[in-house]
């Protein structure tokens, strides 16, 4: 009878030890989250749904209700799909180029994929107005090839604009795929080919879904990066392309209309929080 | 197709890799529904064969037919191979039936068949309870036996082992070895192996391909490979055996005396007179005390081993050479270390082979 009584009380303190470090371990990481991330969050939704009177959902009325506002959201929507599909068209090939590569030439391909992620997004969207301007290096060349009399107007476009959001935001897509493209054993392709698939059967059978999980992760970052970008709109494109970010800057600095620009932040921040869910829903292993 | 004609046909196949030769003027013929293992150590060429038969690696020169077709130049997904690799390379993404099923669905079979298809080589393999499972979710053994599955499904022309076996622990694989060579028997498959491991060869095949270097050094049914190894390196490859080195005195019809170290011995081989030789036996074949017709030597015992059925003596003759003897309790009592023996083994079970020019 004492037998089995016995090892409870002596297990017990080690068991409740054990969670005290774990808690411990993760206070201090839920105190920097809780204080940095989500009480902000929480004070913005707040701002978002009160105005001089109490409580109101008029800032999101004026948001969802106004064709301009309507057509601010879709040019932030446009904006954030047209960058993640042209620059997942580039990096999926270029991520198994890098993992194809080897020894120097494959740290010069990481290096040059590294090196701007050092360099502010101002100075990059600048370095963009330069080239693409009416008497900028492109188009200084091409008049000079005699392959354009007249200079092409090609900053403050949309193409200016998804332009440079691609080649800024590029290294995040590029970098998860060649991650989960290096891994990849070269022996799942031969088996597919020994199996009767033809290469391009085996690219979407095989080698298409084993790396999906980096593509994934890659549109997650670059989707949500470019959507709430604010300088390459900004610096590229300007007044005539308003997007939520621009708009909520404004909101804030200009207008003085905190309520408003916090209605914006909170549906900004649910599209980047839809994709992501949705991309953490795909990239579950089906079954 | 009649049992003897020839059913894979490898001839002059080269390959070269920068200034390494891979594969050295191969010629190899297997008929239909044998089981031929390549063995080798690491290096000596038996992957990139098995490889250029599957068509994933493409040979510099030569020729390989397969059930009557030249394939030497067609895409391993038009070959009908049936490949297990080593690290089984099973998909991920799909369940244990899916990975069974994939070669018929990029085939385009109809529903139906494939569901036929996978479920008899899943019980094949007896795993069809696991069909709905994860790869993940499976063991070794277990994984190894979807790799089979899958590539017995789309009944190949061929099947090739690439060191299929080597993954498992000692136990489950010398259980596959003896379940596998039953179950490829069972459906009258054509297979080859690739291994480094002597058991496996000589408990799996039908014929042993011995390689080194690039080049299939003797290809013999495995009693014949060890009973009668046609070169110092298949002897050395494949089971144990004294070796004793010395010159050639005199020579006559297929039989030569050596002068050795340890004294003159007779061997079966053709040499001139002063050729420098090696004199070896099996360890089986040496007996305690002297015996008609027979080499002998004399020595300390240095080591003895108990292995069960049989014990393992190993001798100092002298002179740096030993011999190894494997006697059984039944010829009487078995010497301790240190105990003065002689060693006598029949001139009709004694080989001579050229000495290796070390490169």
């Amino acid at each position: 009878m004492t037998e089995a009584a016995l090892p409870a009380p002596v297990a017990a303190p080690a068991v409740d030890r054990e969670r005290l470090t774990a808690i411990g371990f993760v206070l201090p990481s839920f105190v920097i989250i809780a204080g940095v991330f989500a009480l902000p969050l929480v004070l913005l939704l707040g701002v978002s749904i009160v105005d001089a009177n109490g409580l109101t959902l008029a800032h999101y009325k004026r948001l969802l209700g106004t064709p301009y506002y309507l057509g601010v959201i879709w040019n932030s929507l446009r904006l954030g799909l047209l960058t993640t599909l042209i620059a997942f068209l580039i990096s999926y090939p270029a991520a198994f180029a890098l993992a194809r590569a080897r020894g120097p030439l494959r740290s010069v391909l990481l290096a040059t994929l590294f090196l701007p992620l050092a360099a502010s997004v101002i100075v990059k969207a600048f370095a963009w107005t330069i080239l693409l301007r009416s008497d900028g290096i492109v188009n200084e060349t091409l008049m000079a090839l005699g392959i354009i009399e007249d200079p092409i107007r090609m900053i403050f476009t949309e193409t200016a604009l998804i332009v440079g959001a691609v080649n800024i935001f590029l290294p995040f897509m590029i970098l998860p795929i060649y991650a989960i493209v290096a891994q990849l054993d070269p022996r799942y392709a031969e088996a597919a080919a020994t199996l009767g698939a033809s290469p391009v059967g085996t690219f979407f059978r095989v080698i298409l879904p084993l790396t999906l999980p980096g593509i994934i992760a890659g549109v997650a970052l670059v989707f949500s990066l470019s959507v709430s970008a604010y300088v390459v709109p900004t610096l590229l494109i300007g007044e005539k392309y308003p997007t939520l970010a621009t708009m909520i800057a404004k909101a804030y600095l200009l207008a003085r209309e905190p309520g408003f620009g916090a209605a914006a932040g909170v549906v900004l921040l649910g599209i980047a929080i839809a994709v992501v869910a949705l991309s953490a829903r795909l990239s579950q292993e089906p079954k | 197709m009649s049992e003897a004609t020839p059913h894979l046909v490898v001839r002059g196949v080269s390959k070269r890799y920068g200034p390494t030769t891979v594969l050295d003027h191969i010629d190899l013929t297997i008929r239909r529904g044998e089981l031929v293992t390549l063995l080798g150590p690491s290096g000596c060429g038996k992957t990139t064969l098995l490889r250029a038969i599957a068509g994933l690696a493409q040979p510099d020169t030569g020729k390989v037919e397969l059930a009557g077709r030249n394939i030497t130049n067609v895409p391993p997904h038009k070959r009908n191979v049936g490949v297990v690799f080593q690290s089984y390379a099973l998909f991920p993404h799909l369940t244990v039936a899916g990975n069974v099923a994939f070669g018929l669905k990029v085939r385009g079979a109809a529903r139906r068949e494939i569901d036929a298809a996978v479920e008899r080589a899943l019980s094949l393999v007896k795993l069809g309870h696991l069909a709905g499972r994860r790869i993940s979710a499976l063991s070794g053994g277990q994984q190894q036996r979807v790799a089979l599955a899958r590539a017995i499904a789309v009944e190949p022309d061929v099947l090739l082992f690439d060191e299929a076996l080597s993954a498992l622990d000692r136990k489950l694989r010398e259980e596959m070895q003896v379940e596998l060579r039953r179950l490829l028997q069972d459906v009258k498959a054509t297979a080859i192996f690739v291994t480094h491991d002597q058991d496996e060869a000589l408990t799996m095949s039908d014929r042993v391909a011995v390689m080194n270097k690039g080049r299939i050094e003797q290809l013999a049914e495995p009693r014949e490979l060890y009973l009668r190894p046609a070169s110092l390196f298949a002897l050395n490859f494949v089971g144990l055996s004294t070796r004793i080195p010395g010159t050639v005195l005199a020579a006559d019809n297929g039989k030569v005396d050596v002068e050795t170290k340890v004294g003159r011995m007779s061997a079966l081989g053709n040499f001139q007179t002063g050729a420098s030789v090696i004199v070896a036996a099996r360890p089986e074949q040496l007996r305690l005390g002297e015996q008609g017709e027979a080499n002998s030597a004399a020595g300390r015992v240095r080591s003895v081993v108990f292995q069960g059925s049989r014990t393992l003596v190993e001798v100092d003759a002298g002179a740096g050479e030993s011999l190894l003897a494997e006697l059984s309790g039944r010829d009487g009592a078995i010497p301790r270390v240190h105990d003065e023996i002689r060693l006598s083994w029949p001139v009709a079970e004694t080989f001579a082979f050229p000495m290796e020019v070390q490169t």
